[in-house]
């Protein structure tokens, strides 16, 4: 940035004597707030655009007459602000005053007290008494599944509604205006669990999560940080601890989100783990004698780490199913773009105003993902242009333009893509002799993606400032992974998008970039939370207990591209990963001390994992661990022909889990435990099997059966089914194959 | 119970006027010849048999009349003044016999030796209710502070002072403090540490209301 482009972007402001620097076209809240000035609010969230409905926020500003609301104002240079002075003061407590006006007094029983924004601004402005009244109606609770509301204590702030809006998307929650009568209702009678992400932001009791209601106070319980071991986007948490239990997930909601699996899905453990020598001493000699080891990506870089060295020093073969598919595709990315790493991440995705999303079913399979997409719609009006083979209506509120391209195609779409996206770029003769060379109709007749539709595309997007092109699960097994992943490399390489390959699972990325893995497994096979002839098990399902990550201490790298560290929330008693490779020839007192030693070459730093940071600061940016480094790689630009699109005709099944029950992990929580495996069908879909709501269906996937009870779920068309397989993952290597599989039924 | 009636009793006797009688017991002999014949004057008069015989009138009226002075501890106990802090007791609402406790955690907070447990939870009426709640004896130190906290007036200070017991550490539950539910019209208003004050009535401001 030239100085001259810094002076434009900055102001200078004067609030209560003290000089404040901030940003063009910040809100005087905004730099209050960043230069540690106080400023009381009631229904301001950082997060989403300014609610504005308190007033509470009031500050005088020199030469404009009355006051003004701080947290919308936008601040102009040399403007000079008072947050505080008799008039500001009587303002605010009058309305505190309001407020309190028939405010059930039943802080003694509400899960909010000691953490309650009420409270707390009744005693700062010492609103001792009541000195109006109005006629009392009598208001009912309403349970909404994951949270119930309270209209009693609702204060009106509209912060639920901004969050179900703005945010999660799920766009259930509204005002129902009426002076005192005035409540929140919930339009789409919603029971989603991403209402949680509503009921974190009540600043009062009035909605809060089910589980957790009357349980405990607030205070009483221990906070600690963390990071949801979920998904990859690994967000940042605090698990709420009171006797060697989680009560509940809470994190820093002014300024991060959580979906619903990880705010209600905490009770993960693997509880009743002991310490027994005799089962070690065959873990031991299991590991003497293995020839591989088999592990699932739900690990953290540490462990990540040790598996590695042990294969280093007994040759072992590693495999984990969920990151080789993700780790070839980087590689083949890296070696055409040149950088080892994506350019984009969430924050990227949410300041932009034209997005593509391609092979991944988002709002399943990474819900922060959607909910940034959700961001930059709402608030950036952003395009969003969602290419995949099924419709999803949990996204139809921001997709502006949905693409359906045939299962299977997605070379040929990429290809599509890249010839109108690159079109007008300078790019290397080699991209462009085989731009070139494609058959456009032909692919987008197999494809069955229209050039009026890319022509569409293309329009829509131009004049875009800040474009993101988001990749994910469908492409990583594909037949054709490496083509896309290189084709892919162009396109972020010679365009104005940038790049995020979603992560899997939680730690594939950090899998990836740690361990050299290996395809199959042969021989004696240890299994880290995988299949195996001895089987290490945080779920306490195997040969010998694991800690599960709400036990253990450590970093996952996530897939913002950060290496954010988490803490243990429960004891274990158990033996670690750590202890094992004691035993085998390697010395650390804690499995942290590897933190320090984490592949720098692949742009992690040798930091202690005591000394990174995890929090976020008072403007709001994020200090948790470190971003990787993004190292550049060697390019070799080449790409193959493209061969014939395979066809998937008739009945096809999508290997896809619900973004509230992803895995083993996630099935055993008390909030998302499920016995009941559902594939999930469009009545055409029904037709062409012949099969009706309800009935059992067995099927064979690669080798594997399954059994499931089929669902006609109206909101879907075409011939594809959903199947989840959170039951099946670490049993199976389900990660391995493409997700889109023809349906071969059994009797 | 009855301990605080009585006591009762005792704090009216003591707000009556005060009756002080100066006795006038002569001068003191103040050296040898004087005390020596003081002490000729009264063996020989009669004051000794006096002594004896008010000796000998109590002892009929203990024995025979019924008016003992002394009490027999451990079948009989003095009243316990209500600010002493003893065992707790577990009030309930006198109108519906429902347990006062709304399980606030105030106690659970205040207690300075740690030593009261309790859990919470959200039961079908929609209500908090407590589901668990002990005082650990052992540790209790009976400070007075959780009956003083109380907002409810649930917790209070009773007057059982016998706490010996063969072990260091012991619990009492919810249920053992609780006021018996046949008891519940012999339930006594705590007067002690933290109660309302006597002209509570007085202080208290009215909401304005509008209809
Ligand atoms: S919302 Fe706040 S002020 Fe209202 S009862 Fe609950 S803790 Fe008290
Ligand atoms: S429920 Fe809570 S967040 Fe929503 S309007 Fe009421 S007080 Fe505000
Ligand atoms: S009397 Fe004091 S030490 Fe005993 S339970 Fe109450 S607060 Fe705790
Ligand atoms: S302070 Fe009183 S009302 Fe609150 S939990 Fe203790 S006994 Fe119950
Ligand atoms: S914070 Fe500005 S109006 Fe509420």
């Amino acid at each position: 940035m030239s100085v001259q482009k810094i002076e434009k972007n900055f102001i200078t402001i004067t609030i209560d004597g003290k000089e404040c620097i901030g940003k063009n076209g910040d809100t005087i809240l905004k730099i209050a707030r960043a230069n540690g000035i106080y400023i009381p609010t009631m229904c301001y969230l950082t997060k989403v655009e300014p609610i504005a409905s308190c007033r509470m926020c009031v500050v005088e500003v020199d030469g404009i007459e009355g006051m003004i609301l701080s947290c919308q104002e936008k601040a102009v240079e040399g403007a000079v602000v008072t947050t505080n002075s008799k008039e500001l003061h009587n303002q605010r407590q009058n309305i505190m005053k309001l407020y309190n006006v028939n405010h059930p007094l039943e802080c003694g029983v509400c899960d909010k007290s000691g953490e309650c924004d009420l409270q707390n601004k009744t005693l700062e402005f010492n609103v001792s008494n009541q000195n109006f009244s109005i006629k009392e109606s009598h208001k009912k609770v309403e349970n909404w599944g994951y949270v119930s509301y309270d209209p009693a204590l609702c204060i009106m702030c509209e912060k639920c509604v901004r969050v179900s809006n703005e945010i999660t998307g799920n766009e259930a929650l509204s005002v129902s205006v009426g002076g005192y009568k005035s409540k929140i209702v919930n339009i789409k009678n919603s029971n989603c669990s991403s209402l949680g992400e509503s009921a974190a932001v009540c600043p009062v009791g009035a909605l809060v999560n089910s589980d957790f209601k009357y349980s405990s106070n607030a205070w009483e319980l221990k906070q600690v940080p963390a990071s949801c071991m979920h998904c990859s986007s690994a967000c940042s948490l605090n698990y709420e601890v009171k006797n060697d239990k989680i009560y509940r997930v809470t994190n820093n909601y002014e300024f991060s989100s959580l979906c619903g699996l990880g705010r209600f899905g905490f009770d993960f453990e693997n509880k009743n783990a002991k310490k027994d020598p005799v089962v070690f001493r065959e873990a031991i000699s299991a590991f003497k004698r293995a020839k591989s080891i088999r592990f699932s990506a739900v690990i953290t870089n540490e462990e990540a780490l040790i598996l590695q060295k042990l294969k280093e020093k007994y040759k072992y073969n590693l495999v984990c199913d969920e990151a080789y598919g993700y780790q070839r595709f980087l590689n083949a990315y890296s070696s055409i773009s040149g950088a080892s790493l994506y350019s984009g991440d969430l924050s990227s995705i949410k300041d932009s105003d034209g997005i593509i999303v391609f092979g991944t079913r988002v709002n399943d399979d990474n819900p922060m993902v959607k909910y940034h997409i959700t961001m930059a719609s709402k608030r950036k009006r952003a395009r969003v242009a969602y290419f995949h083979p099924i419709e999803d209506s949990n996204l139809s509120n921001v997709i502006t333009q949905f693409v359906k391209y045939e299962a299977g195609s997605e070379e040929g779409v990429v290809a599509l893509l890249a010839s109108v996206l690159l079109n007008n770029h300078k790019i290397s003769d080699d991209l462009k002799s085989f731009l070139d060379n494609l058959d456009i109709g032909n692919l987008s007749a197999e494809s069955s993606v229209g050039e009026e539709e890319l022509d569409y595309l293309v329009k829509s997007i131009d004049k875009k400032q800040k474009l993101t092109f988001i990749v994910g699960s469908d492409l990583y097994n594909h037949p054709r992974t490496v083509q896309i992943a290189k084709i892919l490399g162009a396109i972020e390489k010679y365009s104005d998008f940038s790049l995020v390959i979603v992560p899997p699972a939680t730690n594939a990325l950090g899998v990836s970039l740690i361990c050299s893995l290996d395809e199959k497994t042969e021989g004696y096979t240890i299994g880290y939370n995988a299949i195996g002839d001895f089987e290490l098990s945080s779920l306490g399902y195997g040969d010998m207990d694991m800690p599960a990550l709400n036990q253990q201490e450590g970093t996952l790298t996530n897939i913002d591209k950060r290496v954010v560290p988490t803490n243990a929330a429960l004891s274990y008693q158990g033996y670690v990963l750590n202890d094992i490779s004691n035993e085998l020839g390697f010395e650390a007192k804690y499995t942290i001390d590897y933190t320090s030693m984490l592949p720098v070459k692949a742009g992690y730093k040798t930091e202690d994992f005591d000394n990174l940071p995890d929090f976020f600061d008072n403007s709001g940016i994020e200090h948790r661990g470190y971003p990787l480094t993004s190292e550049s790689v060697k390019v070799v630009e080449n790409f193959d022909e493209i061969e014939d699109l395979p066809t998937y005709d008739g009945a096809i099944i999508y290997h896809c889990n619900e973004n509230t029950n992803i895995s083993v992990f996630s099935n055993v929580t008390t909030a998302f435990k499920s016995n009941e495996f559902y594939l999930r069908g469009s009545p055409q879909f029904a037709n062409i099997v012949k099969i009706k709501d309800g009935d059992d269906i067995k099927f064979n996937i690669n080798g594997i059966k399954y059994q499931r009870v089929f669902k006609i779920d109206e909101g879907m068309k075409g011939t594809i089914a959903i199947n989840p397989i959170f039951d099946m993952d670490l049993n199976k290597n389900q990660n391995i194959s493409y997700r889109f599989n023809h349906l071969h039924r059994e009797q | 119970m009855a301990h605080i009636e009585e006591h009762k009793e005792t704090q009216s006797i003591q707000k009556e006027k005060q009756n002080y009688v100066m006795l006038d017991f002569g001068k003191t002999p103040e050296y040898g010849l004087p005390a020596f014949i003081q002490v000729v004057r009264r063996s020989l008069s009669i004051e000794l048999l006096k002594g004896l015989g008010v000796t000998f009138r109590e002892m009929i009226n203990a024995l025979f009349r019924g008016k003992m002075h002394t009490t027999k501890y451990p079948f009989e106990k003095l009243p316990i003044a209500p600010r002493y802090r003893a065992i707790h007791e577990m009030l309930r609402l006198l109108e519906s016999g429902h347990y006062r406790c709304i399980g606030c955690g105030l106690c659970e907070k205040i207690c300075i030796s740690n030593c009261i447990a309790m859990e919470t939870k959200y039961d079908e009426n929609q209500r908090k209710e407590v589901s668990e709640y002990t005082i650990n004896f052992g540790r209790c130190i009976f400070c007075g502070y959780c009956a003083e906290v109380c907002p409810e007036l649930a917790i209070v200070h009773g007057g059982r002072y016998e706490t010996a017991s063969e072990q260091r550490a012991g619990f009492s539950l919810f249920e053992d403090m609780l006021t018996p539910i046949d008891k519940l019209k012999e339930q006594k208003e705590f007067a002690g540490f933290g109660s309302i004050s006597s002209n509570a009535d007085e202080n208290i401001k009215k909401t304005p209301l509008a209809y």
